[in-house]
């Protein structure tokens, strides 16, 4: 019977392959989700310091602005009130104020070389106009302060120049807050895009899974049905098998029983008669030996040798028939017996056998061994009526000239109980292993007792055990009988 | 001569062959009573119970009953003959080629009186029904009509 091969998965290899090439999908898209979240994750991570930097950009410079604001006021202040000191306490730490603001502005644009010269441009401006307000308190304390015009005022033009430098400064961070603002809505949205593809492309795969495995445990669900289905179909035949052979069995046990009687019957005629004539023979027989007449030699050939001759012969074979279909009653009867099962000691059955055999083993110089038995439940008759006829023949058919081996032993396989009985002996030839289990049937030389029964009574027994009897032999090596029989017998409905 | 001359032996025996042997055997063993022999249970069973020579109506017998009979089992004769109140005490000697356990068991357990397996041994058989002819000669067989 060829093997199919098991799939993992399902019950071909090209459902199989699909499968574990759609898992390795699934997996490769839950790891690709994975490395895309980290990377885009650090992408947003990026994208929002960048944010919050243009942020920093921003409020720095406005706070910068403020400050040179300051200092404008505190610079007007002077000039309006000269005498006022507040005014110059206010322009100094304004100045201070900016001047930290500006470093800090500094440290901050370090990135952007654009940057870098639009703050060194506002720096040097902010300079310039912070000198111009030292110089303006200067003279305000000095009181020599002219003012024509605020617009004619450098300072004024510088302040004014600060602020306009600082608003394009302020624009640009802008634009560029606008454009990573922008980059960031782009990541997250790139994760997003990301997230959903895996997402989908998991959930596709798994439904595919799992509709191909549906699928697989369907046909194996219908395919175990089948083989339920299958095994019952077996056990109805082999049921009706039994019963069919069981009924023959009966049959033929039956014909045997009746066949036997009936044969018998006139048998006792052929007995009886054949009696009578010899005693009708041995009466003229006597009269003639007293008669003095001389007797013609054929009359004298026929009453003292022929007639006892044909006599002779009507009873041996008269008699071997009453052996034959005793043999047969026997067999019947054996057959009709009812079996009961019992747990069987089949060593210690074993050993009973041999020794009832012991004078003959002892006779022919045989080894016998007794190996591994297994347990069983049978008919301890039956068996051990088996076993003595196994053995018995093999002692029986040992090969001249070679000491004999027997050796009995067994095993369980497959819930069956072998039992062999091997020997060393004559052997028996190819043509004859069915032969041998029938009736009257027997092989090889006939130099031994017996009327071919044993092993059709073997057969019959083994039979109605539920069991099997086989013999494997090679002539002029030895045979082997095995003996199969199931672990525990039920009786069936010809034992009924 | 002997009271038990008078005893009618009633053979239903369908084999010829064993018929005349046993008769033989029985005439050696020097039994001279009447022998009717019958080859089936019908003509048979209508001789013990309504021939006017019949052991029903007239005098005791002996019955030599082969089990094996073409129209009805010698068992079933045997049954009646125990069971009828005239008959019951006829003595029923069985003579069958069944040697079975349970055959003879069930005849003794009809009231069969002696059962005996024909051998095909012919020394053994003509022994056994000489000891059978020795027998006939020392029982009494009851009067069927004496205790009707």
């Amino acid at each position: 019977m060829p093997t199919t091969p098991v799939y993992a998965f399902s019950r071909d290899a090209g459902n199989n392959r699909l499968i574990l090439l759609l898992l390795g999908i699934g997996f490769a898209a839950l790891i690709a989700a994975v490395v895309a979240v980290v990377v885009v994750q650090r992408q947003a991570e990026r994208d929002a310091y960048w944010v919050e930097h243009t942020l920093d950009v921003e409020a720095s410079l406005n706070r910068f602005v403020r400050h040179a604001e300051r200092v404008e006021t505190a610079r007007r202040g002077m000039i309006i009130a000269p005498r006022e000191q507040s005014f110059y306490q206010i322009a100094d730490s304004a100045i201070s104020q900016a001047e930290r603001e500006m470093a800090q502005l500094n440290r901050l644009v370090a990135d952007n070389p654009v940057q870098i010269r639009s703050v060194t441009g506002l720096s040097k401006a902010f300079e310039a106009y912070a000198n111009r307000a030292r110089t303006t308190a200067a003279e305000a304390k000095l009181g020599i302060v002219k003012v024509a015009s605020l617009d004619a005022d450098t300072a004024t033009q510088s302040i004014r120049f600060i602020r306009s430098f600082s608003d394009r400064m302020l624009e640009r961070e802008d634009r560029l807050l606008r454009i990573r603002n922008l980059d960031q809505d782009r990541t997250r949205n790139l994760l997003s895009a990301m997230l959903g593809l895996c997402g989908a492309l998991i959930i596709g795969v798994s439904i595919a899974v799992i509709l191909i495995i549906r699928r697989n445990i369907g046909e194996i669900d219908t395919k175990r049905r089948e083989l339920h289905l299958l095994n019952q179909e077996l056990e109805s035949l082999v049921d009706a098998r039994t019963s069919e052979l069981q009924r023959a069995n009966a049959e033929i046990q039956r014909f045997a029983y009746i066949v036997s009687h009936d044969l018998r019957s006139p048998l006792v005629n052929v007995m009886g008669f054949t009696a009578e004539l010899d005693a009708a023979r041995k009466a003229i027989a006597d009269h003639l030996a007293k008669s003095e007449e001389a007797l013609p030699e054929n009359v004298r050939m026929a009453v003292d040798e022929d007639l006892p001759e044909s006599i002779g012969f009507i009873r041996s074979s008269t008699q071997k028939m009453d052996r034959l279909i005793n043999a047969i009653l026997r067999l019947s009867r054996e057959g009709r017996r009812t079996l009961s099962a019992s747990q069987l000691d089949l060593a210690g059955l074993v050993q009973a056998i041999i020794d009832s055999l012991q004078h003959r083993i002892d006779e022919t110089g045989t080894t016998i061994e007794i190996g591994q038995l297994p347990a069983l439940e049978s008919d301890r008759l039956a068996l051990e009526q088996i076993l003595s006829n196994l053995i018995e023949n093999a002692l029986k058919y040992l090969q001249p000239g070679r000491p004999g081996v027997i050796r009995i032993d067994g095993n369980v396989a497959h819930g069956r109980a072998h039992i062999h009985v091997r020997d060393n002996g004559r052997g028996i030839e190819q043509r004859d292993h069915e032969r041998i289990f029938d009736l009257f049937r027997r092989s090889g030389t006939q130099d031994q007792p017996g009327e071919g029964i044993g092993l059709a009574h073997v057969r019959a027994l083994a039979y109605r055990l539920g069991g099997l009897i086989e013999v494997s032999s090679e002539k002029g090596v030895g045979s082997t009988f095995t003996l199969s029989l199931p672990l525990k017998f039920q009786a069936g409905v010809a034992d009924a | 001569m002997p009271e038990s001359l008078a005893v009618n032996i009633v053979m239903i025996e369908d084999d010829e062959g064993h018929a005349r042997l046993i008769e033989k055997n029985i005439r050696r063993a020097g039994i001279s009573n009447a022998i009717r022999h019958f080859t089936d249970g019908t003509t048979a069973i209508d001789f013990l119970w309504n021939d006017p020579h019949g052991p029903a109506h007239n005098g005791p017998a002996l019955v030599l009953l082969d089990l094996n009979l073409p129209d009805m089992s010698g068992i079933d004769i045997l049954a009646k003959i125990k069971g009828d109140a005239h008959l019951r005490r006829t003595p029923v000697v069985v003579l069958t080629t069944t040697d079975d356990k349970v055959e003879i068991q069930r005849c003794y357990d009809l009231g069969c009186n002696v059962y005996i397996t024909k051998p095909v041994n012919y020394e053994n058989f003509a022994e056994a029904i000489r000891q059978l002819g020795l027998f006939l000669s020392v029982i009494q067989v009851p009067d069927a009509e004496g205790d009707a």
